[in-house]
């Protein structure tokens, strides 16, 4: 018999096996009882599998064989010295025993065989999810690794454009700031210019002078050099060149206290005076177009960053200048509403769609042209008045204008 | 796979009932044992719950001995239909050398009949039977019944199969033995190639069918 036919729970039973399990002196007992007569069982080759002998025997009847039928065919015998008739009897109650026991048989084994390829099947379903189980982890692993380097470098871009979104509206300023230095050191050049040829006189004066020259000679060369008009030429220069100079020297103030932007210092400083440098720096960028209205109420000091307030109030006033095509108006309001200080800028400059309106402080959105700015500049105003615990709020109609409205709490320096 | 003893010179062949639950593969195996007049004709082993519902298998043994000594011994099968005892449906397929698929007529069954059939297709090729030469027949049972799917329905739907289709009633054994007539005469010709039934045993195929179905011994000496 071969392995598969073993296993298989409907492989041809054997009477030897069909009789495993059952008491087989207990029924030989029975058959001897019944058949008063030794019994035996044999196989269909006609080997005893089981017999009982009795001691004093006496030969009633001839020897008898009868077959035992398993599905269909005789799977064996049994064997007496009975009438025919008593041992086919016997043979049916054998048979009511066969058939129950391959009944039991064949479903046992049945049921071992579907456990088995169940388990077999589970093991396999299992050995499958262990190794996509470690794949997933390994791939979880290395793609947690990923997005964490991928993180970091999105952060570092991300502060990198911060840092230069900070610069780059002071450089749009540059350009101002030179042409407005560059003006009155023109004219002081020129003026000095002027001044060295009225020196060239000067000298030819102080040589006749000092030669001891007539006085009718002296007052001839005086008129000969214009000096009258020099000396109210000198004046005009003069006053005019120390003018020029002021003006370079408070642009270089200004911009002295407004090019801070790193400097990480806190201080008590007045919100009103920023808001004056800010709109003096960028008045030589914004003045062509944008007439600048300021009305400042009467505020207290507050403990900030002078520098970064400077910068949002710059970046809300270059947004202005932009959102306004040929001429217009910001006006800059600043009053005490409870515990806060608010600062109102409203500009009648082209105004923000609705659709817009609901993105203007997400990093990088813009509607500017490509070159004109990176979309950063509102979320840096939000992200430096958010860290001075404040709230910055834009209402925006198009073609109306817009308003931007910040409160920051009144706070002082904790010592 | 039928199994050929030479020890006791015995050819056993399986066969098996295949289809959805409750579509009557119990019921055409009794009727079966009640109409056929083989020699050899065994007790039905039945294993049911207590619903009716087959629980591992039913097994009817038939057979019959060629004028040449072979006995022929089939052994007629029923599976589990209950989609949860696909196992037991497996095992009991396994090596099988001819399937009846006993599809349920009523309009309302034939998802359960497409399902049963393709679950029948997957476990033959997973117990490594070749689907393709498998003789198999296919039964539309419980023709009594209204509400069924119309017999030009049945035939338009089978047209490119290569399986015969029949139609039954089980409970009244009508279109059962013809059923098994259409199957015998495929399981004859796959067998006949390997067990040399006409050469070696003067047995044709019409004799294979009625010594089954009648019991004719019209032994042609």
């Amino acid at each position: 018999m071969s392995i598969e036919q073993a296993l298989s729970f409907d492989h041809e039973f054997t009477l030897q096996e069909l009789l495993t399990g059952v008491n087989s002196s207990k029924l030989l007992q029975a058959l001897l009882t019944n058949l008063d007569s030794p019994v035996r069982i044999l196989d269909t080759h006609d080997k005893c599998l089981f017999d009982i002998e009795l001691d004093q025997f006496e030969e009633k009847h001839p020897l008898k064989k009868t077959p035992l039928y398993g599905e269909l065919e005789p799977i064996g015998y049994i064997e007496a010295y009975a009438p025919l008739p008593s041992l086919q009897s016997a043979a049916q109650l054998i048979q009511l025993i066969l058939y129950s026991n391959s009944r039991y048989l064949m479903a046992s084994d049945l049921h071992i065989k579907t456990q088995r390829d169940d388990y077999e099947e589970l093991q396999r379903r299992n050995a499958a999810l262990e190794t996509s189980k470690v794949k997933y982890k390994k791939l979880a692993e290395s793609l947690d690794l990923r997005v964490k380097q991928q993180v970091k470098v999105i952060e570092t871009a991300q502060l990198k454009l911060y840092e230069n979104e900070k610069l780059a509206s002071i450089g749009r300023l540059a350009a101002g700031i030179a042409h407005e230095i560059n003006n009155p050191i023109g004219f002081i050049r020129s003026n000095l210019t002027s001044t060295e040829s009225y020196l060239n006189a000067l000298t030819k004066l102080d040589a006749a002078l000092k030669t001891g020259a007539t006085n009718s000679y002296i007052l001839k060369l005086w008129e000969e050099e214009e000096l009258n008009y020099m000396l109210e030429d000198l004046e005009d220069i003069l006053k005019e060149s120390i003018d020029g100079i002021d003006r370079v020297a408070a642009i270089v103030k200004d911009l002295k206290s407004f090019s801070r932007v790193n400097d990480a210092d806190e201080e008590d400083a007045d919100i009103n005076e920023i808001i004056r440098q800010t709109v003096h720096i960028c008045a030589p960028q914004v003045q062509n177009k944008l007439e600048v209205i300021l009305d400042l109420a009467d505020i207290p000091l507050i403990f900030c960053h002078p520098a970064e307030l400077g910068q949002v109030f710059l970046s809300l006033l270059l947004n202005a200048a932009d959102a306004i095509a040929e001429k217009g108006k910001v006006k800059i309001t600043t009053g005490i509403n409870e515990s806060n200080i608010c600062i109102e800028m409203r500009d009648t400059g082209c105004g923000i769609s609705e659709s817009d309106l609901s993105h203007i402080f997400d990093p990088f959105f813009t509607t500017k042209d490509v070159g004109q700015g990176i979309g950063l500049g509102l979320t840096v105003c939000l992200n430096i008045i958010k860290a001075h615990k404040g709230s910055l709020n834009i209402i925006s109609k198009l073609d109306k204008g817009t308003l931007v409205t910040i409160c920051l709490p009144i706070q002082h320096k904790k010592y | 796979m039928a199994i050929h003893d030479e020890d006791s010179n015995k050819l056993t062949i399986k066969l098996v009932y295949y289809g959805p639950a409750m579509s009557g593969k119990t019921t055409n195996i009794m009727r079966l044992h009640d109409l056929l007049n083989t020699d050899l004709k065994g007790e039905i082993m039945m294993m049911e719950t207590t619903n009716d519902r087959t629980l591992f298998f039913d097994l009817l043994p038939l057979g019959f001995t060629t004028s040449s000594g072979l006995l022929v011994k089939f052994k007629v099968y029923t599976v589990p239909g209950q989609v949860v005892h696909d196992s037991t449906r497996k095992a009991v397929l396994s090596r099988a050398d001819g399937v009846v698929f006993v599809a349920d007529s009523q309009l309302s069954q034939s998802i359960n009949n497409g399902q049963s059939f393709e679950n029948l297709e997957a476990n033959a090729n997973r117990v490594g039977l070749d689907f393709d030469s498998l003789p198999l027949v296919i039964q539309y049972n419980k023709r009594d019944l209204t509400d069924i799917i119309s017999e030009t329905e049945v035939q338009q739907r089978w047209q490119q199969a290569p399986w015969p289709v029949t139609f039954s009633n089980a409970i009244n054994g009508s279109g059962v033995v013809e059923t098994l007539q259409a199957l015998l005469s495929q399981v004859y010709n796959q067998l006949n190639t390997e067990f040399k039934f006409l050469d070696q045993h003067n047995l044709t195929q019409t004799e294979f069918i009625n010594q089954l179905i009648t019991g004719d011994i019209a032994h042609q000496t």
